[in-house]
């Protein structure tokens, strides 16, 4: 089937999120779908899933002009959408899944189990997986959640199945198994949209490359013809990747302001560091890698063992967050939309929240006082909002976030956690919010724990190699994380001189056992990053 | 401004509306004493409603209110029997309703129900516990303190011309206080925050537990005062049937008020004028000799109404 995609313009409200961008895909093709997170990847997928409808554009499918309204029709047409976030009921067996809202029935209405298990284990050995159909979807492997997917896909008679993020739950033998699957289904005719932000696998599997950039195809053409270098530039966008962060951040201020001693929490291992007064400190691992946790430990929002003092004291574990914003620590969380903002409330609202709680002595609200540290904010950081009394929603992503980051900053922390804090956000303001907080490392008593995720990290050199070892993806999760850091950071030699030379690294995880190896005692002196093992003979 | 009234002040058009088609049925409407009566009607499940905003900002519900005010309207009126003092009455009342309250928060917090299963069961618990002290019958308020207790309800304060009933004037002294406290307090921002987004909320320090607690802990204060209150306008409390769709009617008026179902959005002048426009609809119907069995239909359809109309708005933002 040729599937063709004509001119797509979706906006979101004021947003534009994709930008005249056409596509076409061949039977028996894999195709490789580039760009960085809220380039507009998800929401052309989604467009041809029929998830949401085109503003402009249409789907061609094999020469007919096609409006694919919802899932159901996408599934008719032959085209399957695998989300990120594995769409299946995990209170449901596996069968049922597969079938769910397509149910077989007898002709008196009952479900026809058996023929479904039957369908269904038939569908399962084409992926070469091993499940049983009547097995709980709670109980299964990540990797083997996908590959239902995959099979539920086949089931249908899918002839182009859109694969987004597939490998990131993924250990590397998982996801080459997945690939060999993929192989195998491309040569019986099934093409496949693979979006990925793993260079490997794409230049493994797929055969041409659409890149998005800002909602916008900025290059197209065949994995053959370029390197990973080339594509990462296309990707981040090449006058952006070489902007020079010249700041310099001093750093002869010895004050330790946030020191962690063998942290660990659910999904994350005795992490130690220390911060310090006017450093930048990047914490980066990819989804999965426990970074998240590390954040929300360091807010009182997760649990935690070990030390963690602030500021000379020590805060335990079960502290309430108002406990730690009053200590001076503030954080801007990931995901914006669901953590980050209240949808109903006003600008100034959302902006006064913190200081209400961190700083603010009576219960009474000043409002004369909430609108002088909104002006004060929306002057720093040239927020554009119209009336500060219209819901925060009024405002583009860029824009909510500086009222986010502002409603912090009025907390007057001197620990800044900053969680993905350039999600969703257009490529200009996402600068403006890295000089920005540049700046307020340099001003006095500032002091700024930057964690960013991968996608934040364009425009500075050398990032600390980070990455906190956890183990709840089993050994083989080390190689991958550091993978997708090679591709997006150290293949590259950005012009721009950056931020975190100051950092300190994340101590890699200690081993759990003894080292197999002959030299047990090799083990804990020389971890070697990167081939993430200690020794030859040991594979914790 | 004028769009602002359109979408954010609505109710405001409704209650003129509906003001516009009363003073059509009734030609009496605007007679003080009709408006005096209908303050006097509005103020039990007013004082209710306005907790009730509370609760659904918050993004909860408390079904539990007609079984709150039954229950404590029976024991009061038994405290008030016993010691003579309407102070200490409306002490026990208060008391009461705010362990009551307490134990519906930390229910739905602590225990982690949802708001409606948790209410669901002390309105089951607390309807059924009064009606067994008191046989399914009334408790009623004893001779000797009847006409004294009474006056609470009919009585007023006399400008000359016109008395202003106490009902009316603690129902807009209510209205006023959790008006400023909504907009004006830390407590307030809070609920609204949690309502909106409850992980926003917490990441910002909230105490959401906390805050769910205190909607829960002020709709049985209002409660207390409401049972009190009821149990001088009625002088008998009676055990099966008292308060019975109470729940019903402070919904609908939030409902009509334009508070979001949802939480995170509503006004407390809304549900003032909410509370006003079902006693409105109650007397129209009265003035065109509509069966008063027909209320629960009335107030059913109100909100469904209203909450389709804000449904309707909420897409076309």
């Amino acid at each position: 089937m040729l599937v063709e995609m004509k001119d797509i313009v979706v906006d979101y409200g004021p947003v534009r999120a994709v930008n005249n961008v056409s596509i076409a895909i061949g039977p028996g093709e894999i195709l490789g779908l580039l760009g960085e997170n809220g380039a507009g990847k998800s929401t052309l997928m989604k467009v041809l899933a029929g998830v949401i409808p085109p503003t402009r554009g249409e789907v061609v499918l094999d020469g007919t002009p096609t409006t694919i309204t919802n899932a159901k029709v996408a599934s008719k047409s032959g085209i399957r959408f695998i989300h990120q976030e594995l769409n299946l009921c995990t209170d449901l067996k596996v069968f049922e899944n597969m079938f769910l809202g397509e149910e077989l029935r007898r002709p008196t209405g009952l479900l026809d189990t058996k023929t479904m298990i039957a369908r269904c284990r038939e569908a399962l050995g084409r992926v070469q997986a091993d499940i049983d159909p009547e097995a709980i979807v709670a109980d299964l492997q990540a990797a083997e959640k996908q590959l239902v997917e995959c099979a539920k896909a086949l089931l249908f008679d899918a002839e182009l199945i859109i694969m987004d993020e597939p490998s990131t739950a993924l250990t590397l033998g998982e996801t080459e198994n997945l690939l060999e699957v993929m192989r195998k289904l491309k040569a019986e005719g099934v093409s496949f949209i693979y979006i990925s932000h793993k260079m490997p696998e794409l230049f493994a599997i797929c055969d041409r490359y659409y890149v998005l950039r800002d909602g916008a195809l900025v290059a197209e053409g065949s994995f053959s013809d370029v390197d990973e270098n080339s594509i990462t530039e296309l990707m981040i966008g090449r006058q952006l990747a070489h902007d020079a962060f010249d700041d310099h951040v001093d750093t002869s201020r010895p004050e330790i302001l946030l020191r962690a001693e063998n942290l660990s929490g659910p999904g994350f291992e005795d992490v130690s560091f220390e911060l310090k007064a006017g450093q930048v400190l990047a914490v980066t691992g990819l989804q999965g890698s426990g970074r998240d946790q590390l954040a929300d430990a360091l807010f009182g929002a997760a649990p935690f063992d070990g030390t963690l003092t602030v500021k000379g004291r020590r805060v335990r574990s079960g502290t309430s967050i108002r406990a730690f914003m009053r200590r001076g620590v503030a954080m801007v969380p990931r995901m914006r939309k669901e953590r980050g903002i209240h949808n109903d409330l006003s600008i100034m609202d959302n902006h006064n929240m913190a200081y209400l709680n961190a700083r603010a002595r009576t219960p009474w609200i000043s409002r004369s006082g909430a609108a002088e540290r909104y002006e004060r904010q929306r002057k720093a950081m040239s927020i554009k909002a119209g009336n500060v009394a219209n819901p925060i929603t009024s405002l583009s992503g860029g824009n909510q976030q500086k009222v986010i980051l502002g409603k912090w900053l009025e907390a007057s922390a001197d620990v800044l956690l900053l969680d993905n804090p350039t999600q969703g956000i257009d490529v200009g303001t996402k600068f403006e919010i890295y000089h920005l907080i540049l700046g307020l490392a340099r001003e006095e008593g500032d002091h700024r724990l930057q964690r960013g995720a991968a996608r934040d990290r364009q425009g500075r050199r050398r990032l600390p190699r980070h990455v906190q070892g956890t183990r709840e993806r089993g050994p083989g999760a080390q190689p991958d994380h550091r993978e997708g850091l090679d591709v997006l950071l150290h293949r590259r030699e950005p012009a721009g001189e950056l931020t975190c030379r100051s950092s300190r690294l994340l101590r890699p995880p200690r081993p759990r056992r003894r080292c197999a190896g002959s030299r047990p005692a090799a083990c804990s002196s020389s971890w070697s990053p990167s081939t993430a093992s200690c020794c030859r003979s040991c594979s914790w | 401004m004028l769009v602002k009234l359109v979408t954010e002040y609505s109710f405001v058009l409704s209650f003129l509306l509906l003001v516009i088609i009363a003073a059509i049925v009734n030609h009496n409407f605007f007679s003080w004493a009709n408006v005096s009566n209908i303050f006097i009607q509005s103020c039990t499940i007013g004082l209710i409603a306005l907790g009730m905003s509370m609760v659904i900002s918050a993004g909860q519900i408390d079904i539990s209110v007609g079984s709150q005010v039954a229950f404590i309207g029976g024991f009061g009126v038994l405290v008030l029997n016993q010691t003579g003092s309407v102070l200490v009455m409306l002490l026990f009342c208060a008391i009461t309703g705010i362990l009551i309250g307490l134990l519906n928060g930390v229910l739905i917090t602590k225990g982690r129900m949802p708001s409606i299963i948790a209410t669901l069961a002390t309105m089951a618990g607390l309807r059924s516990i009064i009606n067994h002290f008191g046989s399914g019958g009334p408790f009623t308020v004893d001779r000797a303190f009847y006409d004294q207790f009474r006056q609470i309800a009919a009585g007023g304060v006399n400008l000359g011309a016109f008395t202003i009933p106490y009902f009316m004037i603690i129902f807009i002294v209510a209205t006023i206080i959790f008006d400023v406290v909504m907009k004006r307090t830390r407590l307030g921002k809070h609920i609204y925050a949690v309502g909106s987004n409850e992980v926003s909320a917490r990441l910002s320090g909230v105490n959401v537990d906390r805050v769910k607690t205190a909607t829960f802990v002020i709709t049985g204060l209002m409660c207390g005062i409401a049972a009190l209150l009821y149990a001088s306008r009625t002088t008998a409390v009676a055990a099966s049937n008292a308060a019975v769709g109470f729940e019903l009617d402070a919904i609908a008026a939030v409902a009509i008020g334009g508070t979001a179902m949802t939480g995170g959005r509503g006004k407390i002048f809304g549900t003032f004028l909410g509370v006003l426009m079902f006693s409105i609809i109650r007397n129209i119907l009265t003035a065109a000799d509509v069966s008063t069995f027909l209320t629960g239909a009335i107030s059913a359809a109100i909100i469904i109404i209203a909450v389709l109309l804000q449904n309707f708005q909420n897409r076309r933002r």
